[in-house]
């Protein structure tokens, strides 16, 4: 079931298109990640999602409607923008309260306590927001994003500013939500090896255009591996390189010391195994894996710029 | 109905644990009630024992003048800040967040006029030696009327504030300052002219102030949320 959908979404600003025609959807449950560099369009996307921005033209639909047009469709969603929405001069117990009375969420005391255990804020209830750092404030307001449990949620770099620690506390959140609630998460981040974790699937925008659109899954093991030998010495490292640099298949062979590498464009692993060992070379190890988000996406937006 | 009482409380709550603004809106409402002292004692001498004409000018132009000193906190500050783009995502619409946050700055705002009203009551009665009140027309005016132009003030300079961008903000609010400074100016030289403050001038001043909500309230609706956002600066 499609929760999110946005078709042929176009949106400029003075002149200047900023979306030229996107199309993509998520399904209820699963983590998007919605990925590009700066000035892509990113959370021009984000915003048309949540009925800030008006599309020039195209569709977009939450639930099946436009957030624009449906105050009461806002109740369902939870959102933390690059900005956090919290007050400066409020505790973090009365941010939360403010929140907790504009969603009418039920049962408040305890379901901000809740929040502020789970965010770890608990000792930090009566200060004043203003007072708190980066990472204190992100996961205040990812704590007041979910305190009326949404069914979707928007996060825009939810992770910007935290220390090691908090990112993996984000990651898990994010996990938990989507596993354990069902719940739909949209995240806008430049955080790829977090997108790598966390998400299901995952659109690359670049100059207003989706470049890629996929499952994590698909993306990795789209376009080829990379498999990795480890020789016993440097002769054979030699011998390999030779080998592996005249197969069919292989897309790019690099060798480091005792190590070669070769990236495959879809071909299978044993006969490369094999020809290595045919050649004489004598094995210490084989992996193979699979590119990385960071790869794929460096490798699209590369693409996309060739081709501008 | 909630939503717009939750803004109300939060905003009237910001404003009043404000120390440094309360400090100075206190101050300028103490300073501008106490330097029409000079019109109180025109009128008090003039054997009529009526603050009134003060009142009327005076605490009118002060309820104004608090409406722009706490309506930059209120709708600017969130836009600057930023926060009002999550607001905007929140179920309230937007007519409930105007109103809402009209509602918490009128609040504050009056209690200063209330303050000041006081302060030209106290000096008169200081001068004659007795206890001198507004008539019943001008307490109908401190009491309903100047809480009314508040909340109309509040409201045009919320929507505009909303709807603008940083420098257009500028030059309005110069403006809106060179309007208050004249206003002032105004009154106090009107209030000894032998102004006399009536039924029928506060049934006059009350169906302008009705009259100009009505109106602001219908010109939120050229308020939307694109506006609102692509004016943060």
């Amino acid at each position: 079931m499609e929760i999110i959908t946005v078709e042929n979404l176009k949106k400029g600003f003075k002149g200047r298109e900023v979306l030229k025609g996107i199309t993509f959807s998520v399904k209820k449950g699963e983590v998007f990640g919605f990925l590009g560099p700066n000035g892509a369009g990113k959370t021009t996307t984000m915003r048309c999602l949540l009925g800030l921005l008006r599309p020039d033209a195209g569709e977009v639909s939450v639930f099946g409607e436009n957030m624009a047009e449906s105050d009461r469709l806002r109740r369902r969603i939870g959102v933390l923008l690059e900005k956090d929405g919290l007050a400066d001069r409020l505790t973090a117990y009365e941010n939360l309260d403010y929140y907790a009375r504009l969603y009418e969420v039920q049962n408040q005391e305890e379901r901000i306590a809740g929040i502020l255990g789970f965010t770890g804020l608990a000792d930090r209830r009566d200060s004043l927001v203003g007072t708190f750092s980066t990472g204190m404030r992100r996961k205040l307001g990812i704590g007041r994003a979910i305190l009326h449990d949404p069914e979707v949620l928007f996060l825009d770099e939810p992770s910007a500013g935290l220390d090691p620690e908090a990112q993996r506390m984000v990651r898990d959140l994010i996990a938990d939500l989507s596993r354990e609630e069902e719940m739909t998460v949209f995240v806008n981040s430049h955080n790829l090896d977090e997108v790598q974790r966390v998400c299901s699937t995952v659109a690359i925008l670049h100059d207003g255009r989706i470049r890629a659109f996929d499952t994590v899954e698909r993306l990795r093991s789209g376009g080829g591996a990379e498999v990795r030998f480890v020789l016993s010495d440097g002769a054979s490292a030699e011998r390999a390189l030779a080998v592996l640099s005249a197969m069919q298949g292989v897309e790019e062979v690099s060798r480091d010391g005792e190590g070669v590498s070769a990236r495959l464009a879809g071909s299978d692993v044993p006969p490369l195994v094999k020809a290595v060992v045919d050649a004489g070379c004598a094995i210490e190890e084989v992996r193979k894996d699979h590119r990385s988000l960071e790869e794929i996406y460096l490798s699209v937006v590369r693409q996309a710029e060739g081709s501008a | 109905m909630n939503g717009i009482l939750t803004v109300a409380r939060k905003e009237a709550g910001l404003i009043l644990r404000s120390r440094q603004l309360m400090a100075s809106a206190l101050l300028v409402t103490v300073v501008f009630s106490g330097t029409a002292a000079p019109a109180v004692l025109g009128s008090v001498a003039e054997g009529g024992a009526s603050i009134d004409p003060v009142i009327f000018m005076v605490i009118t132009v002060t309820g104004i003048f608090m409406s722009y000193l706490f309506s930059g906190q209120v709708f600017m500050r969130e836009k600057t800040e930023g926060t009002i783009e999550t607001l905007l995502c929140t179920p309230l619409s937007l007519r409930e967040i105007w109103t809402g946050k009209v509602a918490g700055v009128t609040v504050p705002a009056y209690f200063l006029t209330l303050v000041g009203a006081g302060v030209i009551s106290g000096v008169a009665s200081a001068i004659r030696g007795e206890i001198i009140l507004p008539s019943a027309p001008a307490a109908l005016h401190v009491l309903v009327v100047v809480p009314a132009f508040i909340a109309v003030t509040v409201g045009l300079l919320g929507f505009v504030q909303l709807l603008l961008g940083m420098r257009e903000n500028q030059i309005i609010n110069m403006a809106i300052i060179f309007g208050v400074i004249f206003s002032f100016s105004l009154s106090t030289g009107l209030a000894g002219d032998g102004f006399i403050v009536t039924w029928g001038t506060e049934g006059v001043m009350l169906a302008v102030a009705a009259a100009l909500l009505l109106a602001v309230g219908w010109a939120t609706r050229f308020l939307n949320r694109e506006r609102i956002v692509t004016t943060i600066p």
